[in-house]
């Protein structure tokens, strides 16, 4: 079981962003995405986050070819798929609303509907919105308007939003960057312990020592090539590619 | 004399009159506008701009001239002849779909415009279907659209160039047919009944205040309520 691309390529327009990446992710590990801005951490991303069709390739989630499976088959795959963006991108309501987003979607309209009526619906939050917001100690701020939450503990929620559905992988495009040590803290913690529970994960960073801190393995995206992937350790001890070395070295300056 | 003036059924019959047009002529312009603006604001394409500028033109569109494309459009030679709607209130609903929709459009337009696309992007990635994203991003452009709406109901209730031209300002057996506040308005004023004039520009404020009284308040961010 695994979330895979093969050979994929994304332009847009005259600009080619990578012409043939192939990377695996398998569940309950933690794959850290490095690169310096522009290498195409974030297109890559959206690639295994289904959000646009790759111009070559195959993206597969446990086995099936996304891109050549039905409409239905498709959104069924997608929902094990989940992410975190480097702003919160919080809807403008209550934490609460904003958190069982995921599961309101994958509900009947009779049922969301029914919900909205506040004697016959059923309005106590749901265990998971409880549990994904405990994760990341936000549980007392569940009816919370979204606008009173400070930065850290917007992407808290975010996070939360992400993980009260349940999905099988999680991709981070750049969590922590605009965070404090602290919430950085947060965050880092609930993704180690979300991936305890069988969720593979992909984090993009460009923070060298939080690829460190939390990833089972790490690739090096440069000019849109996967230049080296592979455990973590190895990879900063004893990398096998010269530009790695200086990527680690920071004498990649771009 | 006001007390007088309003236990009078033609004053009713013409409020009547001018809430029924307005009121469907609004209700039918959203029905068009919600979508156009929904896929006109989170699409990219070409000739975007000048779409943008072709609706905030017909927001300022002169209503005589709405008017008279409305009247040729219902006359008997026209392309909707066959429906006999000249001096209908029908035919002035059209009109008025005619002059609120662009309002209606571009306020929406540029609410729904103005919604963040990371907003988007999480509720596709939260599992959202296409329908999913675009009820995410009328409910955050929800304050913007309502103001549209109602911007577009003031300016249908308050024109009397379209409704004049294509309603005729009808009266029959004392109980107005196509006669609204503003088109009574002037032909009062016209005759010399001041004082019916002023109870129907009474009125005719009292609705545009309170319609924009609601926009103010959803301006100012409104409830919290979703």
């Amino acid at each position: 079981m695994a979330l895979r691309v093969e050979n994929v390529a994304r332009r847009f327009g005259e600009t080619t962003v990578f012409e043939a990446v192939s990377v695996t992710i398998e569940r309950g590990e933690i794959l850290a995405l490095i690169g310096p801005s522009g290498a195409g951490k974030s297109t890559l991303l959206r690639t295994l986050g289904l959000f646009e069709r790759p111009e070559a390739g195959t993206v597969r989630v446990d086995q099936t070819d996304i891109w050549a499976a039905t409409e239905r088959e498709r959104l069924t795959k997608r929902r094990s798929v989940g992410m975190v963006f480097q702003e919160p991108n919080l809807f403008g309501t209550t934490v609460r609303r904003n958190v069982e987003y995921g599961l309101r979607v994958r509900r009947s309209w009779r049922t969301r509907f029914r919900d909205l009526v506040p004697v016959i619906g059923n309005r106590t939050p749901p265990q998971p919105v409880v549990n994904a917001l405990s994760l990341v100690g936000m549980e007392d701020a569940i009816e919370t308007p979204v606008e009173s939450l400070s930065g850290g503990e917007a992407q808290r929620v975010a996070f939360a939003r992400a993980m009260a559905y349940d999905p099988t992988y999680l991709l981070f495009d750049e969590p922590t960057s605009d965070l404090d040590p602290r919430n950085t803290a947060v965050i880092e913690d609930a993704v180690i312990t979300a991936t305890r529970g069988e969720i593979g994960a992909v984090v993009a960073t460009h923070d060298m020592h939080q690829a460190q801190r939390i990833a089972d393995r790490v690739a090096l995206l440069l000019d849109g090539e996967v230049v080296e992937i592979g455990p973590t350790e190895q990879l900063f001890s004893s990398p096998q590619d010269p530009r790695t070395q200086k990527f680690i070295d920071g004498e990649l300056v771009y | 004399m006001i007390t007088a003036l309003l236990s009078d059924g033609y004053i009713w019959s013409i409020i009547r009159v001018s809430l029924y047009v307005s009121l469907t002529a609004i209700a039918l312009s959203a029905v068009l506008s919600l979508p156009i603006a929904l896929i006109v604001g989170v699409t990219e394409f070409r000739g975007k701009r000048l779409l943008n500028a072709i609706i905030t033109t017909g927001m300022g569109f002169p209503s005589v001239v709405v008017g008279l494309l409305v009247l040729f459009a219902v006359s008997n030679q026209g392309p909707l002849g066959p429906l006999n709607l000249v001096f209908t209130p029908e035919a002035m609903i059209l009109s008025q779909i005619v002059l609120a929709a662009p309002v209606i459009t571009g306020i929406s337009l540029s609410a729904i415009d103005s919604v963040d696309g990371g907003i988007r992007d999480a509720a596709y990635a939260m599992g959202g279907t296409r329908l999913d994203v675009a009820v995410v991003t009328i409910k955050e452009a929800k304050y913007g659209i309502a103001t549209g709406i109602l911007a577009g109901f003031g300016r249908a209730i308050s024109e009397v160039g379209s409704v004049l031209i294509v309603g005729g300002n009808i009266v029959s057996d004392g109980s107005s047919y196509t006669r609204t506040l503003t088109t009574a308005i002037q032909l009062e004023a016209r005759q010399g009944q001041f004082e019916t004039a002023l109870v129907l520009g009474a009125v005719l404020l009292v609705l545009v205040l309170s319609v924009n009284a609601i926009v103010i308040r959803l301006g100012s961010g409104g409830g919290r309520s979703r």
